[in-house]
């Protein structure tokens, strides 16, 4: 290969692909050099200047976090000159930092505490004089200015990974502060991930701090169980108080070297069920399986428990009814149909190095947060180009988004039947698919579905010189009437294109039950057992149970996430109650472990045949990947055809539009405590009109033949005559068609 | 991190059963075991040695609990907790330290952040019952707020007693009164200690 540059680090030879910087090279090879300010998702900040260097024949210093080496470079990480340099940084941050590591939450992981200690930073020669620095209060996070080393890690990760871009440097030399950008107080989706980066105490979580420290928690490593990203999470457990003595998890860490997380993930872990045996329950739970027609569940849950529903639906002879993932099921079975495969070819890595970026039918910013931080990654990092297609602007995408193309509700068929036939306009289809583009009434598309064609040109132009392209699909597509041919759509894309594709799953394990169980359509019957879902008998690890049984944070099993892979999780808090697999095994299902059956999960859709605790869960000190497995590629045979598309849809007067708010994805981050629940009805003024209600009002809303109240609330992010109401607080089916036509009423108070 | 102490699910409270020699169960068996049990040398050994200091008169009983025996500053009996002498707050800064060092596993606490965003110790409890007084809290302390004391009696009708952090915290009147102990153990201030403070830079 010629485009590796060969050069000497402390007198061993190393090699640098180009674009890596001399850090990143010494770090690949072990060898060490101090940083304070580095983060390796982010571009370097180059503020600390610690990671200082010589190279041989070059005057001075160089910061190696952001030097591309060259050729033959000769470079040193340590001499007497190095040394002090460093060692005066230290001093420098040290200077009237506070001396209150005694009760500073970070004590124990302190990166300054380290490298203070490290350099043997014995005495003070600098000075400056003290200022007053208010602790900010800013809801889920704490500032204190005073501990703060201005790293701008936090500034930085913000910007380019969370695409928040809500705090920054107030510059003012020795009195620089992190302040809300534009604002007086913090307005952001509160990820939290500022307070991960943070190497000192200056940002911290308001409900963890000063509530224990470091050395006395009890790390878990596992999965974070609010959405499909399957983030990496580290538990952190205690004992809940001296009355009580059960532990419970104090906060949540992630590896933000490399992974982010996002607020739901970090701040809300307390979703956690405590009950005893309770035998009485036990038995009529048992009695209910026997003579029921059918167990309806959701997709909360772990493979391992959808293999034994699964187990049960056999030995038993019952349905299994869960909407959500059969939806997705025949999605992706309508898509192995024409692509061959089992599998969407995308991932999450493979967002962040896209550069061309089409998201379509989902609102990703709240849908899927880790989706949302790739595609941002790659915007700040790539300059990718990002095509966002929905009825629905999203603020929070406003920085990311390139090009927003707004197609009308339920027109999902007719639009990506356009895309297709733009992207694919040069690709080597078989006849029968040419015919299929040749005879699309393109006018008829674009005038209902409200895209131009100036809008698909432009589109293309901006396309035209990306190498790695991605398309996204949400759960309108999936959920949608016409969702199968949409799927062939898809597919056709993904195989004549360089287009990797990228089905987002609406809840956490919605990909491993729809490759687990087999399904069936839920007919409204009754004599259903509901399995953390409702039903005439409910076993759930949520309230009003009758039989409880553990929350995800208190069990081990599997997920399977939008990358394909499966990913172990373990027991963060005991639960002392019966499980599923009791349940199983008094049915005659017998294992003594739900785990168990990890290593016989269904080899037909990828599953490999390992063991539980043959899986790992960490990531490399470089950045490597190795939880769990990749699920194996698995052909189908290619049997489906295309057809026609149908007369498109119309969605007028007052639609609502079922989407959570930042944080909230289900009943689970209902429960926790510290995240915002807020239930209301947003709409625009022209919503307000239109439906004839004002801020504040109580509402009815009427679709199909239901009925909830809600309060509305303006918002003026929003437009047009689309609202957003909530899925989180249970009182809709999340897995419907997300677009529903209502009537909204006032409610008037007598 | 590895994954290999989440593999073990035999989750068990550590306690096992001794092997302890079965009893006789047949009438032979338990007459041999009288036997042994009643003709043994050790009895008359003990009748000697009372009989050798009857005759002898050196006595040095001490009449606890009326009298008792002077006992050195440094010895480990139960904990205390100590007031700053300025203010007469608290010590403990809740760094949870002498928790973590505790090798009985006896000494838990709460902390919390205050009205004022500091930290607050809510709770703090230290199981005497199974305490091993060894005085690792104590040397750990960076803030010589526990420390040890001098009282060893522990009697009482419930073990809840021994766990009471108002009878190791010193009474504020006693505080006043300058009575306050202060440990001169590891970690305490030596003598002379303001001759080896170094000068802070003050530039401005």
């Amino acid at each position: 290969m010629n485009d590796l540059i060969n050069f000497k680090i402390d007198g061993i030879q190393v090699e640098a692909k180009k674009g890596e910087t001399i850090l990143s090279v010494a770090r690949k090879n072990g060898i060490y050099i101090p940083t304070m300010c580095y983060i390796s998702k982010t571009t370097p900040c180059a503020s600390c200047r610690m990671c200082v260097v010589e190279a041989k024949d070059v005057n001075g210093f160089v910061l190696s976090c952001n030097t591309p080496p060259i050729e033959g470079i000769e470079i040193t990480t340590n001499s007497k000159e190095l040394e002090n340099e460093r060692i005066n940084i230290m001093k420098l941050y040290d200077v009237n930092h506070p001396l209150e590591c005694g009760v500073c939450d970070k004590s124990g992981e302190c990166d300054l505490q380290n490298k203070t200690l490290e350099f043997g930073v014995a005495q003070q020669n600098f000075t400056a004089r003290d200022q007053a620095r208010k602790i900010e209060h800013w809801g889920l996070i704490n500032y204190d200015p005073s501990l703060c080393i201005l790293c701008e890690k936090c500034v930085h990760v913000c910007n380019e990974v969370i695409g928040d871009d809500a705090i920054d440097v107030k510059f003012g030399g020795y009195s620089s502060t992190i302040i809300p950008k534009n604002a007086d107080t913090l307005d952001c989706t509160f990820c939290g991930e500022c307070i991960a980066v943070c190497p000192v105490g200056a940002l911290v979580s308001s409900n963890f701090q000063y509530s224990a420290n470091a050395w006395e928690l009890r790390r878990v490593p596992a999965t974070c169980a609010h959405c499909s990203a399957g983030c990496s999470l580290e538990y952190e457990t205690k004992y809940s108080g001296i009355d009580n003595g059960f532990e419970s998890i104090f906060r949540v860490k992630n590896n933000f070297e490399f992974t982010s997380l996002c607020g739901a993930g970090r701040f809300g872990f307390d979703f956690e069920n405590r009950a005893l045996k309770d035998e009485n329950a036990f038995v009529k739970a048992v009695d209910a399986l026997k003579n029921a027609k059918a167990i309806r569940f959701s997709s909360m849950i772990t493979n391992e428990e959808a293999h034994i529903l699964q187990l049960l639906k056999e030995k038993l002879g019952i349905q299994l009814f869960n909407e959500d993932a059969r939806k997705f099921q025949e999605f992706m079975n309508s898509y192995s149909s024409v692509s061959g495969k089992k599998h969407h070819s995308g991932s999450l890595d493979a967002i962040k190095q896209a550069d061309a970026i089409i998201v379509i039918g989902t609102r990703i910013a709240t849908d899927n947060p880790g989706v949302r931080y790739a595609i941002t990654t790659a915007r700040k990092h790539n300059g990718a180009k990002i095509v966002y297609a929905h009825p629905l602007e999203d603020a929070l995408l406003q920085n990311t988004v390139t090009q927003f193309m707004k197609y009308e509700v339920g027109t999902e068929e007719g639009v990506l039947a356009l895309l297709a036939n733009a992207i694919l306009q040069e690709a080597d289809l078989s006849d029968a698919e040419r015919a299929f583009f040749n005879e699309l009434d393109l006018g008829y598309l674009e005038a209902e579905s409200n895209i131009g064609h100036e809008e698909i040109l432009q589109m293309m132009k901006s396309f035209s010189r990306a190498k790695n392209r991605i398309l996204i699909i949400g759960n309108d597509l999936i959920a949608h009437d016409r969702a199968l041919n949409i799927a062939k759509l898809a597919a056709l894309i993904e195989k004549y294109t360089t287009f990797s594709l990228v089905v987002v799953p609406n809840e956490v394990n919605t990909l491993g039950v729809s490759l687990i169980a087999e399904l069936d359509k839920d007919e409204d019957i009754i004599d259903v057992v509901g399995y953390n879902a409702r039903g005439n008998f409910l076993i759930s690890s949520l309230k009003f149970a009758n039989l409880a049984v553990p929350a995800l944070n208190q069990q081990e099993g599997t997920f399977v996430s939008i990358d394909n892979r499966v990913l172990p999780t373990n027991v963060s808090v005991s639960f002392d109650g019966y499980t599923l697999n009791d349940l199983a095994s008094a049915c005659g299902i017998n294992s003594k472990n739900t785990i168990d059956y990890t290593s016989m999960l269904n080899p037909k859709s990828g599953f490999k045949n390992l063991n539980f605790d043959s899986l790992e869960n960490y990531l490399s000190p470089l950045g490597d990947d190795v939880r769990g497995y990749l699920l194996d590629e698995v052909e189908c045979s290619i049997s489906g055809e295309l057809e026609s598309i149908e007369d498109l849809p119309e969605f007028n007067g007052t639609v609502i539009y079922n989407s959570n708010p930042v944080l909230q994805f289900n009943a689970y981050t209902n429960i926790a405590k510290q995240l915002e629940k807020d239930t209301a009805l947003r709409g625009s003024a022209q919503f307000a009109a239109c439906a004839k209600i004002s801020d504040g009002d109580r509402v009815e809303i009427r679709f199909g033949s239901k009925m909830i109240t809600r309060d509305f609330k303006l918002d003026n992010n929003l437009k047009g005559t689309i609202a957003l109401n909530p899925t989180f607080d249970d009182v809709v089916d999340a897995s419907r068609y997300r677009f529903e036509k209502s009537k909204i009423m006032r409610v008037v108070h007598e | 991190m590895k994954n290999e102490q989440f593999n073990n699910r035999n989750v068990s409270n550590g306690y096992f059963l001794v092997d302890i020699e079965d009893y006789p169960t047949d009438g032979w068996g338990k007459f041999k075991r009288v036997v042994k049990r009643t003709f043994r040398g050790e009895l008359f050994v003990g009748l000697w040695v009372v009989l050798r200091e009857m005759i002898k008169f050196d006595i040095h009983t001490i009449q606890y609990p009326a009298e008792k025996m002077p006992i050195g500053p440094r010895y480990r009996a139960v904990h205390e907790m100590k007031r700053l002498w300025e203010s007469g707050t608290e010590r403990c800064i809740g760094c949870g330290l002498c928790e973590k060092i505790c090798i009985s596993n006896c000494i838990q606490m709460d902390t919390r952040i205050d009205e004022n965003s500091r930290k607050e110790v809510s709770e703090y409890s230290i199981n005497l019952g199974r305490c091993i007084f060894c005085g690792y809290c104590a040397e750990v302390c960076p803030e010589l707020a526990i420390t040890h004391g001098g009282r060893y009696e522990n009697a009482s009708e419930q073990r809840e007693h021994f766990v009471m952090y108002e009878d190791m915290l010193t009474p504020i009147d006693k505080l006043k009164s300058g009575n306050q102990l202060e440990f001169e153990g590891f970690g305490a201030i030596t003598p002379h200690e303001d001759e080896r403070v170094k000068k802070t830079p003050l530039a401005y």
